[in-house]
């Protein structure tokens, strides 16, 4: 026997740190799981806590105080897995921030298949943030936003209306800190900006309704994956499920849909009925959570065409793009489970039983879980394939398809189908597609050897790069954009010489068929700025690519070829481009006003930069989201 | 900085002739407002608030008479005359057409003041009672900011001598809708509550924001002698506040409006162009307005411990590693710097949803095409422009905008002459050589140096471009003993002037 099997009395490093959490938040009692426990990969913390990539500052501007910092490793904490849930002890608001922050950091990071980055430094101008801060009671005020200025997320705690309490006690002090969805929220927002640079700029009406949109889906999905949730509530509803979908994947076409009043639009979907019970979960985590009306409505009615061209407000048209996927995500659920009430209804001979055997039950959270967790993970990889500026909802469907289409491209479940209608269905159409077809919507792949490969590029592995190689690599990439700029649309004024690498990340992904993906995403970013008119300064004007670059293969000769690029996933500056933001940028009241003495915003709140005046001209924080103003309900 | 490239890029255009009106009316330095609440304000003369048969004589002028009073019964060549009242930051606007035997309608739009009120609307409604007999046969009101119907409340005396045959307001204002009903008590309540909250701030900002708030109710300033009454008032006069019992009539874009017998058969057709009926904006809106007045609950406003005094800590007691190499000052500075001023964008909000309520209305007589838009902002003007909202259609302007645009007359500039109510697109597609007014009075909003004063001198400096230099600007003119704008010379061609108005007859 050799040596290094030897028994050793040294503890192994625990995997997983388990931590209390709420399910929704303190108002939702102890009703529907709502209080549970919550697995972390395990990481050294100090008091705070603070780890790696996360720091709670307990820092509160309206008291100018601090409250006493929790130390999760104290082993009198450790043994019951975390401080239990009370709303009158700091210590486990500071815990349950970091539990749901590092697990939406954990999900974001196994879907993507990397390591995720917070927003990096510009040389010479700021570093950046390295650590992440999760301030859970920095303000009294009724509002939780991500601030690339305070580098962190900053939660408020405010007092229930004494005359409109809702849901709360009268007067009672509320903790947005407490709220799990409001934290998955700005989580999402924080790792958005971190993964691309320019997103934060509003160029076009679904810019700010697209981070709205997303971190309500990410935090929906969040409920969804947690099993045990869900069948609790799967349990009360679920005698409907089997009664109402006899026929769970309707197609277009009239449907006599008896819970609908017989109405004869198309429902594609399953899931626009009522009844269905996921509709029905979905917007009890809202009510629970205080989800916005826009939201449950969305999520609650028959998919329109109008919507898309009148709601112009970042959460209600984020609400959209929820319901889009949402829809999608019922279609494939439905169909997941079709064959588990086929069977059951043999075995029952009846068909209006009002009760879901418990083991059903149990299958049909399963599938809901698995369902979410997929989704969530197509989600968070079609970020990787938008356009690098100036998203649009089409464009956030055409990188849906693409990262589909790359992790499965059999599709034998239909997915890529379920979500193109459902964008269908309300109106999301991709500006540049001939077709409303697959092959349309995904981004065209580059021709073989139009573009040459990228010599001497280094994917390192799963565990990162590191500074050399990153600097080896950027060089490359810098220099390969020059050269090949004019074939990827660039503007050839200054010879390629101003074009930006933003962003390069290796990526390691796992396919459902169990293989290895790896890729390189990598931004490239050309910015000029153009005069809005004669004595409003100017704005950033940005057009650029997002390339797709990919391993090869062994060739015949036992060689290693050199990576080639697969997808050019672009949207490059025009006049066209220009003038459309321009009139946006002046239609939603970026300009200087009447009665603004700084960079006067109003309307839709989507605006007024950093903190600065709109003194400077060319002030490019003017042109920043301020999630401030959007979460405080401007 | 961006007023002086715009100044030299005006200057470069311009021939000879141009350049000097533009010294005239838009681009010539402002000087600092004058403190007329104390020392500039006309006396109302005796009696000339309540009676307007004992105010100025008939064919004088509100102010203490002039040599060049036009004639009153003057109109122009087509039979129309549009006169712009000096009132100060606000709108008075009378339009008298000629009917075919030989006598003048009238109708009104708007009549108030709010910042910046030099005390002359009294006298200016007393002589416009003179002037049409206390007939009108129109009345519009754009919107229910005070600085377009405080006149409305300070007069009421002098208006419940009127017979009014039609009153014209916006969808916004039909007691029988209870979703618009509901919207303006939000909208009210909000107000009341920002200017609450405001009190306690008093940066020459946030007087602004002050002025903001007040103008949506118009009763703080009732109690410092501004403009007059407060809305409320205003609006029960223009609800049935005249000798005869007017009927309103409420209209959204697109509404064919019924126009009194007197003026259609005289030649003149209207079509109202705004406000849009957009109920998704007002449902947003009124959710917003219930979420703010739920979190502005007096009871629970003051400032709150969250947490037992154990649990509290000192900064420097604070374990340095949760700093990471930010440093704990820099945390918490950036606490502070990045609280958004909520109770800014909100007065602002606020002071924008009310403006684009405004009626719009396109006049046409006798081939002539007038635009009042009230002060209709972008969201607005969308409707009319594009037929969708920006960012969400082609944005192309559409045929009919571009058409009736192309054939306009006159405009009358809207918000007093900010940026953001004319929008660019329409300034452009405007008649080259169309003649404009705009009502303002300078320094009470906005800062030249950050390029928001108000008149936006730019924005004036296009309008003259586009309108050949003929634009007039109401406070070209002294009333009474309060001079003219330093710097501002009379207006020129088409206009004509007397003490307290400038007339276009055409």
């Amino acid at each position: 026997m050799p040596s290094i099997f030897d028994a050793t009395t040294a503890v192994p490093e625990p995997t997983v740190r388990p931590l209390k959490v709420y399910a929704f938040d303190p108002s939702a009692g102890h009703l529907m799981g709502n209080i549970m426990s919550i697995s972390l990969n395990y990481e050294k913390l100090a008091p705070g806590p603070v780890g790696k990539k996360l720091a709670v500052v307990d820092f509160d501007g309206s008291n100018n105080t601090y409250y006493e910092p929790v130390n999760l490793d104290d082993p009198r904490i450790l043994i019951q897995g975390g401080i239990d849930p009370s709303e009158s002890d700091p210590r486990f608001h500071q815990q349950m921030v970091y539990a749901i922050a590092a697990e939406t950091l954990q999900r974001f990071e196994t879907a993507l298949g990397r390591h995720i980055h917070w927003r990096p430094g510009e040389p010479g101008a700021n570093d950046g943030i390295p650590v992440l801060l999760l301030m859970p009671h920095a303000m009294y005020q009724a509002n939780a936003f991500y601030s690339p200025t305070a580098r962190g997320i900053l939660f408020g705690y405010f007092r229930a209306s004494t005359t409109q309490p809702g849901k709360n006690f009268p007067g009672q002090t509320i903790f947005t800190c407490l709220s799990h969805d409001i934290i998955a929220h700005e989580m999402t927002h924080a790792i958005i900006d971190g993964i691309r640079k320019y997103f934060t700029e509003p160029s076009n009406i679904d810019v700010p309704a697209f981070h709205e949109g997303f971190a309500d889906i990410v935090a929906l999905f969040r409920h969804f994956a947690h099993k045990e949730v869900l069948l609790d509530t799967l349990r009360k509803t679920g005698g409907r499920l089997f009664d109402d979908y006899e026929k769970p994947d309707a197609s277009m076409g009239q449907r006599d849909d008896r819970r609908n009043g017989g109405t004869a639009q198309p429902v594609i979907e399953a899931q626009i009925s009522q009844a269905n019970p996921l509709i029905q979960l979905a917007q009890q985590f809202g009510q629970a959570t205080g989800m916005r009306a826009g939201l449950r409505q969305a999520l609650g009615t028959p998919p329109n065409s109008d919507d898309i061209k009148t709601k112009i407000e970042p959460h209600d048209r984020g609400s959209i793009l929820v319901a889009a996927i949402f829809s999608a995500y019922f279609t494939i659920y439905v169909r997941r489970t079709e064959n588990l009430f086929r069977i059951f209804r043999t075995g029952a001979d009846i068909d209006d039983r009002q009760d879901l055997p418990g083991s059903l039950a149990e299958m049909l959270a399963a599938a809901a879980s698995k369902t979410a967790t997929d989704f969530f993970t197509v989600c968070a990889r079609a970020l990787d394939y938008c356009p690098p500026v100036d998203i649009t909802f089409g464009d956030f469907l055409r990188a849906l398809i693409t990262a589909h289409y790359e992790t499965d491209p059999a599709d034998p479940e239909n997915i890529r189908d379920a979500f193109m209608q459902s964008f269908r269905l309300r109106g999301i159409v991709a500006e540049g597609a001939k077709f409303f077809s697959e092959d349309a919507l995904r981004w065209d792949a580059v021709r073989p050897n139009a573009l040459k490969p990228i010599t001497g590029l280094v994917f390192g592995d799963p565990n990162g790069l590191t500074k050399l190689e990153k600097d080896a690599n950027g060089d490359i990439l810098r220099e390969y954009v020059r050269t090949n700029a004019k074939l990827l649309g660039f503007l050839m004024d200054q010879n390629g010489e101003d074009i930006e690498i933003p962003s390069f990340h290796p990526t390691f992904r796992i396919g459902p068929d169990g293989s290895l993906k790896i890729d390189m995403v990598v931004e490239a970013v050309q910015t000029r700025f153009a005069k809005l008119d004669d004595d409003n300064g100017s704005f950033p004007m940005r057009g650029g690519v997002t390339l797709i670059v990919t391993q090869q293969p062994l060739d015949d000769h036992d060689l290693r070829p050199p990576p080639k690029v697969r997808y050019v996933i672009h949207n490059q500056l025009s006049k066209e481009r220009e003038q459309k933001q321009r009139m946006h940028y002046f239609a939603h009241g970026y300009v200087k006003h009447f009665h603004g003495d700084e960079a006067g915003h109003h309307g839709h709140g989507d605006g007024h930069g950093h903190g600065k005046g709109a003194g400077d001209d060319d002030d490019e924080a003017r042109f920043q989201i301020n999630f401030g103003l959007i979460h405080g309900g401007l | 900085m961006a007023a002086k490239k715009a100044k030299r890029a005006a200057k470069k255009r311009a021939p000879k002739k141009r350049a000097a009106v533009k010294k005239r009316a838009a681009t010539k330095k402002r000087a600092a407002p004058k403190k007329r609440t104390t020392k500039g304000k006309t006396k109302p003369r005796k009696g000339s608030s309540t009676s307007p048969t004992n105010g100025a004589s008939s064919t004088g002028s509100p102010g203490t008479g002039s040599s060049t009073t036009p004639a009153d019964g003057t109109v122009g060549p087509s039979g129309i005359r549009i006169r712009m009242y000096r009132v100060g930051f606000g709108d008075f606007f009378l339009l008298s057409l000629k009917t075919p035997a030989g006598d003048l309608k009238h109708i009104l739009i708007d009549c108030g003041v709010h910042a910046g009120d030099i005390g002359t609307i009294s006298d200016a409604v007393a002589h416009m009672a003179t002037v049409t007999n206390n007939n009108l046969s129109l009345l519009i009101m754009t919107h229910r900011h005070a600085d377009h119907i405080s006149g409305f409340a300070k007069c009421k005396d002098v208006f419940s001598q009127f017979n009014v045959e039609q009153v014209w307001m916006s969808w916004f204002e039909n007691p029988d809708d209870p979703v618009a009903v509901k919207y303006q008590n939000g909208m009210a309540m909000v107000a009341q509550q920002l200017t609450m909250a405001l009190a306690a701030r008093s940066s020459p900002a946030d007087k602004e924001l002050k002025f903001m708030a007040e103008n949506i109710t118009g009763e703080p300033m009732a109690l410092s002698d501004g403009g007059g009454g407060s809305n409320a008032v205003a609006l029960k006069v223009l609800h049935g506040g005249f000798k005869n019992a007017a009927p309103v009539a409420y209209y959204k874009a697109g509404d064919p409006p019924t126009l009194p017998k007197d003026l259609l058969d005289a030649g003149l057709t209207a079509q109202i162009l705004g406000p849009p009926h957009d109920l998704d904006l007002i449902k947003q809106m009124d959710g917003k307005n219930e979420e703010y007045l739920a979190g502005n609950d007096p009871a629970v406003a003051a400032k709150i411990e969250p947490f037992d005094k154990v649990f509290r800590l000192k900064g420097s007691d604070y374990p340095k590693e949760a700093f990471h190499d930010y440093g704990r000052k820099d945390v918490e500075k950036g606490v502070s710097d990045a609280q958004p001023d909520m109770l800014a964008a909100r007065a602002r909000q606020a002071d924008n949803t009310l403006n684009n309520q405004s009626l719009v209305v396109l006049f046409s007589f006798h081939g002539k095409q007038l635009l009042f838009a009230g002060d209709a902002q972008w969201g607005n003007w969308e409707n009319f422009l594009y037929g969708s909202k920006v960012g969400v259609g082609p944005n192309k302007l559409t045929d009919t905008s571009k058409k009736i645009l192309a054939s306009l007359d006159f405009y009358k500039v809207g918000h007093h002459g900010s940026t953001n109510a004319t929008p660019k697109d329409a300034l452009a597609a405007m008649r080259e050589g169309v003649v404009a007014m705009v009502s303002t009075e300078p320094g009470y909003y906005g800062k030249e140096k950050s390029g928001t004063e108000v008149p936006r001198i730019p924005l004036l400096a296009a309008i003259e471009k586009q309108t050949d230099d003929q634009l007039a600007r109401s406070d070209q003119i002294k009333v009474g003993d309060v001079e003219a704008s330093a710097g501002l010379d009379a207006p020129g061609k088409p206009f004509s002037t007397a003490d307290g108005y400038i007339d276009y007859n055409l």
